[in-house]
């Protein structure tokens, strides 16, 4: 375990690899999802094959998540993104890495992607979506359903938990509520300016999208593959939105081949990182008049 | 080649492995700064003692476990590899002596190699 200083964070950070050193690999940085998960679904799921498979595997904890610090403010989504940042600088992992994020962890991925696309050799996301307009609402209304619940209700709450999803989820939730009432995370999150369609379109790195076929966010498939010209989009049947641990094996075998097609070693990065902020180069992309930023400043820096 | 320890290091003692296992788990349990418990709070910890019912161990607690398990005896207890072939509703059931079996399984093949 090592834990790394970023800036107002402390990172939990575990790294799995084969034992014959990490020179001339792909890395591939694992982003866990929101309140109640960790870098544990990915340590005791696919990382150790991504391991075996001659990966680097770098995992982590979000800032507020697992063993990972909880700061009580700093929530909003550019603080997640500016956090795999330092991370990758930390690490001195100065070349493409491979982005796979569950949930909460791909609409991360998409962020530092549409900010550092000269950073990104694929992205992997498993049950997730960028930060839309709507993925704002939606996530406003979980986080207020749970403080509210975990605030107003709390040991009723964790009672139906127990009874209905077993002791450990009762657990998880009652840490996630701790997380939602104690920390700014709630107003923090939603302050964000949304990704635009028209941004989308402009993704540099090749996109994997893999759903709960069950699960509401798979309807999103077609829209999602329209904008990007290189993605894929894979509905796994029998499954809804935890598909990561419920079906591991297809996770795996899905992400592995699409990092073999997208090697980091492959196809330069279109943009030079220097001197590209959002907006700093005139748009490429056909009929925009202007370049939509990416992902805007961030919101209400303290 | 008078060695009395045939089979390994004195490590792989499945007595002293619990002890170091037990120790570990207090340290996990003492770094969980969330949930106000402190360490082991009294608890006994043997053989039969399950991870998550009898602990309350959350997969990330099992995850610094395994770091505390690297730490001490090294890359050849691989806690990653033992339960890549489990379900994660089973490894936060696994036992305290299950682990201990596997970590002494381990130092004897790494000492008899």
């Amino acid at each position: 375990m090592a834990i790394i200083d970023t800036a107002g964070a402390r990172l939990h950070v575990q790294r799995l690899g084969p034992a014959e050193g990490r020179g001339g690999r792909e890395t591939v940085v694992l982003l866990h999802g929101l309140l109640t998960d960790s870098l544990a679904s990915y340590y005791f799921t696919v990382a150790p094959e991504f391991a075996a498979a001659g990966l680097d595997v770098v995992m982590y904890d979000h800032r507020g998540h697992g063993r990972s610090g909880r700061p009580a403010l700093g929530y909003q989504l550019g603080r997640f993104t500016d956090d795999l940042g330092a991370l990758l600088d930390r690490l001195e992992l100065p070349g493409r890495v491979h982005l796979v994020g569950n949930s909460f962890g791909g609409t991360v991925s998409f962020d530092y992607a549409l900010r550092h696309p000269e950073r990104v050799a694929s992205i992997s996301v498993v049950e997730s979506e960028p930060a839309t307009a709507s993925w704002a609402r939606k996530i406003a209304g979980l986080l207020e359903r749970v403080r509210h619940e975990m605030t107003v209700n709390e040991s009723e709450a964790l009672d139906w938990i127990t009874a209905h999803r077993g002791r450990r989820t009762a657990r998880l939730a009652r840490s996630a509520g701790r997380l939602v009432r104690d920390t700014a995370i709630a107003d923090e999150l939603t302050v964000c300016a949304p990704v635009t369609e028209d941004a989308l379109r402009l993704l540099d790195p090749p996109v994997l999208a893999v759903y709960g076929a069950d699960s509401d966010l798979c309807e999103q498939a077609p829209w999602l593959g329209s904008l990007l010209p290189r993605s894929r989009t894979v509905p796994v049947p029998g499954h809804e939105h935890s598909v990561l641990v419920e079906a591991p094996g297809r996770v795996r075998d899905e992400v592995l081949a699409w990092i073999a097609e997208h090697p980091a070693s492959g196809a330069p990065a279109t943009r030079p990182r220097a001197g590209t902020g959002p907006g700093a180069r005139p748009g490429r992309g056909p009929g925009t008049g202007h370049r939509v930023p990416a992902v805007p400043a961030e919101v209400n820096t303290p | 080649m008078t060695t009395t320890h045939p089979a390994g290091p004195p490590e792989a003692d499945e007595d002293a492995i619990l002890a170091d296992i037990t120790a570990m788990i207090a340290e996990v349990l003492e770094d969980d700064g969330l949930d106000g418990t402190d360490g082991l709070d009294g608890t006994e910890i043997g053989t039969q003692t399950r991870f998550g019912r009898d602990l309350e161990f959350e997969s990330i607690d099992l995850v610094t476990l395994a770091g505390h398990l690297e730490a001490r005896y090294g890359r050849q207890v691989n806690f990653a590899e033992f339960v890549a072939s489990m379900e994660l509703d089973d490894i936060i059931e696994l036992t305290v002596g299950r682990l201990v079996e596997h970590v002494a399984s381990c130092l004897k093949s790494a000492g008899a190699a």
